[in-house]
């Protein structure tokens, strides 16, 4: 029950937070919706006929992973340093919860919000382009949530690193890169990357939806990575997060001011 | 020098307990190193309201963080009802909440109510539960026709208010205040200080603050602990503290002059005395280390049937107690006495 209503509030604090900077949120989706088109329309035009509709969800299954991963993970970075600003950090800390556990509840709660609204756009883009895709939710549902897993655990210690450290503005545009080629790259061109958080997710996502690759045909290995990357990356950021509040706790980093 | 007087009351038991507390910062750039807090031990019993003293950079807000959770100490032992505060930090941290420096403790982009039940929901509270609560804080705090306003629209003032109502949420039994009434004007000083009363005669909390408000000590603490330069230096009931530095020093208002005479037998009875002629209306200040002095007083005053006008027995603030312990120095008292 304490989890639960845990989840609620940091949910609902979210929510807020979107419809409180709602100029900002708008621009967001606009842009967003606008890529989309542009991907429609652009592959359309461009792209050889044969490969067409293989290049339309190539390029949007990787982008509705970098949204989320840049929502997610970028922001929770963001969030830290504000708050770390502004005090309510502090406050964060003394909830006899743990820390963690309201990260781990913002990470749940705005990949959930941003989800809704990727897939929200994307359906609009297909109704506005009349290109209707047929994206195999089922199909794909085992391997994106394995693949969440992992994007939590980056989360953690982009968390970690944030409360740790004053200046990460920087690093945290530098980031949104990172996650760009994280996402973007296919692991045919470099196959040590399925080591990488979520690299081998949004692959095997992108083997269901375009060469229509079905669950019982996905080898054993592959799932086995994407569960060992799930379980190694959570498990690790959580630590690498726990040990980044204990060295704030004792140098009294938790109030940046 | 340190001034002991715990007398203790036997029958209070203890909820928050700090044993040598020790903590040094390492400054990032010249790796100078700071000891800010250095073996400091007190105890806070259940109910009780202590203010933590001590100029700018004694180590109030170190100690109170290190309570908190949110500090871990170099070394030495932090027990909040029972439950070791480093070994058992979550556990302990369900009997605590604060209100830190600064209005740093709200989000300025959400409302009242939602602030007050995002806070309870981190604590594992559901809306539901709180509902009533809520109400009875906002009631209390005079923040009801305020719920809806989003904090940044605030006064300063209110903003305070609703740090501690979030803190009062909590349920917690220890309930820290850090500098509560800093950057206030006179009168929403005032005003919070009223309300801390009413929170402890109502709600029944142990609190401790940490404060240069020295009305907020005379108003509401019972008891303080004065810190200097990471060390306590007194630990006393601040009713003890009033008596023990109150000084039988009396403004004397004459309706003429003195003569010399009587201002060379003041100087030799009371060396410190103090004297501002005026033909109409001269003051004359002196300190008695015992009450029969008074008469010697009058002995002289009547040499020369010298009027008076009237005579004020000077009241010692704990501001002046407070300056006296931190720099240890007694002849403060006396000048800065008005
Ligand atoms: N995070 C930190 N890093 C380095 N030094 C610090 C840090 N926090 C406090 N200090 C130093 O430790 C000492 C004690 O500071 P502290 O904030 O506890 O004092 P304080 O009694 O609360 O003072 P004030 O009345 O100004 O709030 C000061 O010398 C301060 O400069
Ligand atoms: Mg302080």
């Amino acid at each position: 029950m304490y989890w639960f209503n845990l989840l609620k509030a940091n949910t609902k604090k979210e929510y807020l937070e979107l419809k409180r900077y709602l100029p900002n949120t708008l621009a967001l989706v606009l842009t967003f919706y606008i890529i989309f088109l542009g991907m429609f329309f652009g592959i359309q035009i461009i792209g050889d006929p044969t490969t067409q509709d293989i290049n339309i969800q190539f390029a949007i299954v990787n982008y509705i992973f970098w949204f989320l991963a840049m929502m997610v993970i970028n922001n929770i970075g963001w969030q830290i340093t504000n708050e770390a600003m502004r005090g309510t950090l502090e406050q964060l800390c003394m909830s006899p919860m743990g820390l963690w556990k309201i990260m781990l509840s913002r990470l749940i709660a705005s990949t959930v919000i941003n989800f809704i609204l990727i897939i929200a756009l994307l359906y609009l883009s297909m109704f506005t382009s009349g290109q209707w895709l047929n994206v195999d939710v089922l199909a794909i549902k085992p391997i994106f949530v394995l693949t969440i897993i992992s994007m939590f655990g980056l989360g953690f210690i982009i968390a970690g690193i944030s409360i740790i450290l004053k200046q990460v503005q920087a690093f945290l545009q530098i980031l949104q890169f990172i996650l760009a080629g994280l996402t973007f790259v296919p692991l045919s061109v470099a196959p040590m990357l399925a080591f990488f958080p979520f690299v081998k997710g949004v692959d095997l996502v992108r083997d269901v939806m375009i060469d229509g690759v079905t669950l019982s045909q996905i080898a054993a290995v592959d799932f086995m990575i994407l569960a060992f990357n799930a379980v190694f990356y959570f498990i690790g950021g959580l630590l690498f997060f726990f040990f980044c509040e204990r060295v704030a706790m004792n140098k009294g980093l938790l109030a940046h001011y | 020098m340190v001034l002991t007087g715990r007398e203790r009351d036997e029958r209070m038991e203890p909820i928050v307990i700090v044993e040598n507390l020790m903590k040094s910062y390492k400054k990032r750039k010249t790796k100078e190193v700071i000891h800010a807090v250095k073996d400091v031990s007190f105890t806070v019993n259940r109910g009780e309201i202590l203010g933590l003293l001590g100029p700018n950079g004694a180590g109030k807000t170190t100690t109170i963080k290190m309570i908190c959770g949110l500090l871990t100490p170099d070394s030495g032992l932090i027990t909040i009802n029972g439950l070791n505060n480093q070994k058992k930090r979550l556990a302990s941290l369900r009997q605590i909440s604060a209100v830190l420096e600064g209005n740093r403790n709200l989000y300025w982009r959400l409302t009242v109510r939602e602030n007050l039940e995002y806070f309870a929901g981190n604590r594992g509270e559901s809306r539901k539960d709180i509902a009533e609560r809520v109400d009875d804080l906002l009631q209390k705090f005079h923040l009801k026709g305020k719920e809806n306003e989003l904090v940044n629209r605030l006064s300063r003032g209110m903003q305070q208010k609703l740090a501690i109502a979030v803190a009062m949420l909590a349920d917690s039994e220890v309930i820290l205040l850090d500098e509560p009434t800093l950057g206030l004007d006179v009168e929403t000083g005032y005003e919070v200080r009223e309300l801390l009363r009413e929170i402890v005669k109502t709600y029944n909390r142990t609190i401790i603050i940490s404060t240069h408000d020295m009305d907020v000590v005379q108003d509401l603490c019972e008891r303080t602990v004065i810190i200097n330069k990471g060390q306590i230096v007194t630990d006393d009931k601040v009713a003890n503290l009033l008596r023990l530095f109150d000084v039988r020093s009396y403004k004397v208002t004459l309706g003429g002059l003195l003569s010399d005479r009587q201002q060379e037998l003041l100087e030799q009875k009371f060396p410190s005395y103090g004297y501002s002629p005026d033909t109409f209306q001269s003051i004359l200040e002196v300190d008695l280390e015992q009450s029969e002095e008074i008469y010697e007083l009058f002995d002289i005053l009547k040499i020369e049937t010298t009027p008076v006008e009237s005579i004020d027995r000077k009241t010692i603030n704990f501001e002046q107690i407070f300056m006296k312990i931190v720099k240890g120095d007694m002849s403060d008292v006396l000048v800065q006495s008005s």
